[in-house]
Order: structure tokens, then C-alpha cells, then sequence
């Protein structure tokens, strides 16, 4: 067994259990912690409505607040495009979600995702720079936020690297097509236990403080 | 219409007694530290964890925080603030526990000690964080949970404790107390302002601040005004300053406090003075606290009075000098109860010009004395550095005065404006309204 079809076959299985599984604990983890019941009077209904409202509008720019923040805001928009673009329109990895889910769909011309991959992963840098010389950021950081934006670098830069046939040290591009496979294991693997969980923890946020907000009135 | 100088200045001189008036801490350590540790275990629910679970450390919510855009320091960053309770929850409730418990360490008494100065000298859990942050996490009732953590470690500031112990010993608050209110209420029947108090049974059930009474007199004289013309069927509770809880280790206590005088009277309303902090308390958290829904309903007197002007059943005169104002919309009625419409419909109808700030309504900027802030001296620096950018919003209007309707604000205001020698004036909206009933 090769590099390739270790990370194509046990690699990937088992980093695709620990990814579901360990989304499906924190998610019952969280959701099903005791709640207490809101018997306020709301000032306003409709508190569904405010709840989805949020979820669109939390952090569409122009934010309410958005002076302060245009940069995060629209790096976070880019970078959130760009990263899915590059993933999910790019047609050598149409083949792998084809066999995966049986079936495909158009994509973006190479150029086109190549060029958003390379966005995303500029933005990234920036917000690792950033991170790492804001006093705000300093502080908050943790491991996982250092270790999130590493694990979701490698793929891309490996994803480059294996597409541009940049093969150092005289690697086979098998070789190189394995590690990139593995960077995305690693990913799949940490994805439960970190920060990267907003991808499926942000819109429940959201909903229940534009629900809360509304009851209020606000 | 302003407070008088004395009246400033004897709530300056209680506030300065204060500090004294409560000792060191009986506990021991890990007493002191289990019991904020049961506080925060006790309040933590889905909605926290799930606000917790969600932060990406982005630092947002310090471009929100008035301590932080007046000092730019790191410290004041909002989420930090809650640091001690995520970790709580991540080492004891989150669903990845048996992970975090080995990389991170448990809270310590000096832990708690240092955030002593973060949660209440550089919050005023005004909300606007809340705002700001891109997940919707709500961080000010966290720093809520933090506050009666800290309170339950014997760590809240000598003057918030020393308010609150004399509230429990003596039912007073800044040394105003019944019979302080029984004099005013007594000087306003005098000068022909009918005040009931402690009627049996009415519609209207009122309640009145100690910074009423030591401070600001002329509001609840414009608050019987109104209820008179009204005609409304209302009664002052004479034992009011010890039920407006002076603190969040109390509130729970002092909530159904009020709740029971208001089925005892069989009141449908119940209206509260121009104090900010007892709004959301009353209107929003009081129902979960007592654990069913309030068979009356519950308005600020600003919000009343609006309501009332809005549905044509007080009318008023447009004010003679007319002229500009800016509203500031106090954190706990705006942000945290909705309560924007109603003053500013009753300004439109004094016949003045609204001449709104940069940040308004939902995005108002605090004062920077809320939620108890305005009381303890040795924040009386950083409590400034946020006032200057209040400050430089009002200037910016161009508004002749400011009204508002919340006298913790007012006061905030008065103060911070004396040490700045700033001479924009500070009113109450409510007495505006009283100045200029119609007939």
C-alpha cells in the first residue's frame, strides 16, 4: 500500500468517522444542555423570523457597526468564497465527490479556482499575521486558532503544489497527491473538536440572539 | 430642572461611605471559589454553550466596547472578559470535556481576583458587544453570570457591596431610604402634587430610585404629575428603595419582591422610574426568575409616557423655547428593552428638534457609568476615558441639551461633565413632559 491508497482508503475512513461522529457529539452536546424557558412577554412576535433575519443579516455588510470592522468583514466574506470556490468548483475534484456522493456538477474553468485558492489562502496569511500582532487577537488566541488556519493551509498549498506538479525532494506526484489527501484527513480529524465547528454552531447562534433580540424589541 | 449641587454631591459623599461599610471575607479560599464556581455552573444553559462554542476569537466585539475604543487596551476586549466562565464551561459541562480538562487548567481565586476589575470597573453590561459580534454571541448576560460569580467569592467592589448590605440591613440605598421618600412625597402633597402612597389596591403600582430621592427629586414629581392628569388609578410604594435591587446577587430576591406587591394590589401596571437597571430585570429576566409568565405588565416611565402621548391620551404642549436636543437612549431601556420609539415620540411632540448622535438607538453609546459602574471610585479614570467619547458625540450634534431617561445616566452625565467642565445640560425627558402638559 502506497502513500495514495493509505490516504485514499484507511486514512480516509477513519478521519471521515472521527468527523461525524465527533460533529454529532458536540452538536447533541450543546443542543440538548438544558435550556430555561423564556416566559417574558414579548415586545414583538415573530421571534422565528427574527431568528432567521439574523442569521442573514449578522454580518452583511454594511453592519450596523461596520466602521470598525471592514476589514474582517470583507476578508471573511472573500476568504469564505474563495475557500469554497477552490473545494467545490474545481474539476479534478469533481471525480472524488462524484465517487463519494454519485454525482457531480459543473464547475469553474482551472484558471478561475486555481485563482480563488490562491485568494484564500492570501487571506489567510493576512489574518495569521494579523492574529498573531493585534493585542486584541494575542489574547484571545488559543492552539486552536493557530492550528485551525495551519490545517486548512496545508491542503491548499499541497492542493497547489500537487496541481502545478511542484514535487520537492524528488517526490512522485502520487507521493504528492497522498499528502494532500492526508492534509484534508487532518483537517477532517480536528475539524469536531475546534473553532472550524462554526461552520455548523454559527447559524443556531445567530438565530437564537436575533430570536432573544426581537422578543425585546430590538 | 438639573439635580442641585447638593443633591450631587450627597450622593457623591454616600457613595464615598460606601467602601467602608463591609469587611474582609469569612470564607475560606476554597469556599469562596467553589461558591462561584456553583453560580456559574448553576446558570450556565444551552443558549451560553452554544455562544461559547462559537466564538472564533475574531476581537470584534472590542470595537464595540466604550472601555476599549477609550483606552485601546486589549484587557477591555469584551469575550475576555468571560475568560474564568468558558473555562468552567469547557472543563465541566461542554460535550469535550474530558479533552479540555487536560489542556486547561482550572480557575483560581486570584484568577477571579484579577478579573474582579474587568467585569464590573470596565463593563456596564451595556450590550452593545452583543451588537458587534458576527455569531450573535450575546457576551453581556455572560459577564452577568461572571458578576454573580464574583459576587458569591465575596469579590464585589466595597462600594456595590457596601450598597447592597445596607439595602438588606436598612432598606435604604445611598443613604435614602422610606423615610426619605415619605418627606418628598409629604413636600410634594405640600406644594399640591397629589402623591397615594401605599394604597391597598391599584391599577398602576409605582416604584421610585433612591437616586430619586437624593438626587433627582423633580422626576417623581413629574411622575405624579402626569399619573394625576392621567387620572389612572395609581399608588407609590413607600418601601420602594429597598425593592429596586441594587445588585445582581440580589436580584432574583428583589424581583419577586416586587412581584408579589404587585398581586397583593392587583396592579395591571407597573411602572418604573427613570432608573435603567431595574427595566430589563423587571420587564424580561423576572419571568424566568419566578418561573411563570407576569399577570401585569411593566413599562418604564418614559416608555409610559410615550405610549401614552402615541395613543392620544396625553396630550402636551409644544415647549415655548423650543430649540435642539439630543436623545441618549439609556443601554437598559434601549439595548436591552426595546424602548426607542416612545421618548422620541414624546420629544416630536414637545416640538423639538431631535438631533440624533452618531451611535443611536440600538447602537448608542453607554455613558459609561451603567450597571453599577458610576459607584465605584477607583474606576472613576476609565469610567472618563469612555465618557469623552460620549462627549465628543454630543458636541458633534450640535443639540443644545440632552435628555434622557435614565438617572444612573443622568447622574453618569452630571458628573462626568463637571470633571471635563463640560456645561451641555442633562435632563429628564419625563419632567420635559410634566413642564408642558396641555390642559
Amino acid at each position: 500500500m502506497n502513500i495514495l491508497e493509505f490516504a485514499r482508503g484507511p486514512a480516509f475512513e477513519v478521519a471521515l468517522i472521527v468527523f461525524v461522529f465527533g460533529v454529532c457529539w458536540r452538536l447533541a452536546g450543546i443542543f440538548l444542555m438544558h435550556r430555561r424557558l423564556d416566559r417574558s412577554k414579548p415586545r414583538q412576535g415573530a421571534l422565528i423570523a427574527g431568528g432567521m433575519r439574523a442569521i442573514v443579516m449578522r454580518s452583511l455588510p454594511p453592519h450596523e457597526l461596520e466602521k470598525k470592522i471592514v476589514f474582517q468583514h470583507i476578508s471573511g466574506y472573500a476568504w469564505h468564497l474563495a475557500f469554497f470556490a477552490s473545494v467545490l468548483l474545481f474539476a479534478p475534484h469533481i471525480p472524488f465527490f462524484k465517487q463519494f456522493l454519485g454525482f457531480g456538477w459543473p464547475t469553474l474553468p482551472n484558471t478561475v479556482a486555481l485563482l480563488s485558492g490562491a485568494v484564500a489562502l492570501a487571506i489567510l496569511a493576512a489574518l495569521l499575521w494579523r492574529r498573531a500582532t493585534r493585542p486584541v487577537l494575542r489574547q484571545l488566541s488559543t492552539l486552536d486558532d493557530y492550528l485551525s488556519i495551519v490545517l486548512v493551509i496545508l491542503p491548499l498549498v499541497t492542493g497547489f503544489m500537487t496541481y502545478a506538479r511542484v514535487l520537492p525532494f524528488g517526490l512522485r506526484y502520487e507521493t504528492m497527491l497522498g499528502l494532500h489527501v492526508l492534509s484534508i484527513c487532518a483537517l477532517l480529524v480536528w475539524f469536531p473538536f475546534g473553532k472550524l465547528m462554526h461552520l455548523f454552531l454559527a447559524f443556531p447562534a445567530r438565530f437564537q440572539a436575533g430570536a432573544l433580540l426581537k422578543r425585546k424589541g430590538v | 430642572m438639573s439635580a442641585t449641587t447638593a443633591g450631587l454631591g450627597g450622593v457623591r459623599s454616600a457613595l464615598a461611605a460606601l467602601g467602608g461599610r463591609v469587611g474582609l471575607s469569612t470564607n475560606t479560599d476554597q469556599e469562596r471559589l467553589d461558591k462561584a464556581r456553583a453560580v456559574m455552573l448553576g446558570e450556565i444553559d444551552g443558549s451560553h454553550a452554544a455562544y461559547m462554542e462559537t466564538c472564533l476569537h475574531c476581537g470584534m466585539c472590542a470595537e464595540a466596547c466604550h472601555f476599549y475604543l477609550g483606552t485601546n487596551d486589549a484587557k477591555y476586549t469584551p469575550i475576555w472578559k468571560v475568560e474564568p466562565l468558558k473555562k468552567v464551561y469547557q472543563r465541566e459541562l461542554g460535550p469535550m470535556r474530558w479533552l479540555h480538562r487536560m489542556v486547561i487548567p482550572d480557575i483560581t481565586l486570584k484568577e477571579l481576583e484579577a478579573w474582579q476589575p474587568l467585569v464590573y470597573d470596565a463593563c456596564t453590561e451595556c450590550g452593545r458587544c452583543d451588537l458587534m459580534c458576527p455569531m450573535g454571541i450575546q457576551i453581556s448576560p455572560m459577564i452577568g453570570i461572571m458578576r454573580r460569580a464574583l459576587a458569591a467569592a465575596d469579590l464585589l467592589p466595597a462600594e456595590l457591596a457596601g450598597a447592597a448590605d445596607e439595602q438588606k440591613k436598612q432598606g435604604s440605598v445611598l443613604g435614602a431610604g422610606r423615610a426619605e421618600l415619605l418627606a418628598l412625597a409629604h413636600d410634594l402633597e405640600s406644594a399640591g402634587i397629589h402623591v397615594p402612597l401605599d394604597l391597598p389596591a391599584a391599577d398602576v403600582l409605582l416604584l421610585t430610585s433612591a437616586l430619586d430621592v437624593k438626587a433627582f427629586p423633580g422626576s417623581l414629581k413629574a411622575t405624579a404629575k402626569i399619573l394625576n392628569k392621567l387620572k389612572v388609578n395609581w399608588t407609590l410604594l413607600s418601601n420602594s428603595i429597598a425593592l429596586l435591587g441594587t445588585g445582581e446577587s440580589l436580584k432574583e430576591l428583589h424581583v419577586r419582591r416586587i412581584f408579589d406587591e404587585a398581586v397583593r394590589h392587583g396592579a395591571k401596571t407597573v411602572l418604573l422610574p427613570e432608573c435603567g437597571h431595574a427595566y430589563p430585570a423587571l420587564r424580561f429576566d423576572s419571568a424566568h426568575l419566578i418561573g411563570e409568565a407576569l399577570p401585569f405588565s411593566v413599562y418604564s416611565i418614559a416608555e409610559f409616557v410615550g405610549r401614552e402621548i402615541i395613543g392620544g391620551r396625553l396630550r402636551v404642549n409644544r415647549e415655548a423655547a423650543g430649540g435642539t436636543v439630543t436623545y441618549h437612549d439609556p443601554c437598559k431601556l434601549g439595548r436591552h428593552g426595546g424602548v426607542f420609539d416612545e421618548p422620541r415620540a414624546a420629544i416630536r411632540a414637545l416640538g423639538l428638534e431631535l438631533r440624533e448622535m452618531e451611535s443611536h438607538g440600538r447602537t448608542n453609546l453607554c455613558c459609561g457609568g451603567g450597571g453599577g459602574q458610576f459607584m465605584i471610585e477607583r474606576a472613576a479614570p476609565l469610567r472618563h476615558r469612555a465618557f469623552e467619547l460620549k462627549m465628543r458625540e454630543v458636541d458633534d450634534t450640535g443639540a443644545t441639551k440632552v435628555l434622557t431617561a435614565c438617572n444612573s445616566c443622568r447622574y453618569n452625565y452630571q458628573a462626568g461633565g463637571a470633571e471635563s467642565n463640560w456645561l451641555t445640560p442633562v435632563e429628564s425627558l419625563v419632567e420635559h413632559v410634566a413642564a408642558n402638559l396641555a390642559d
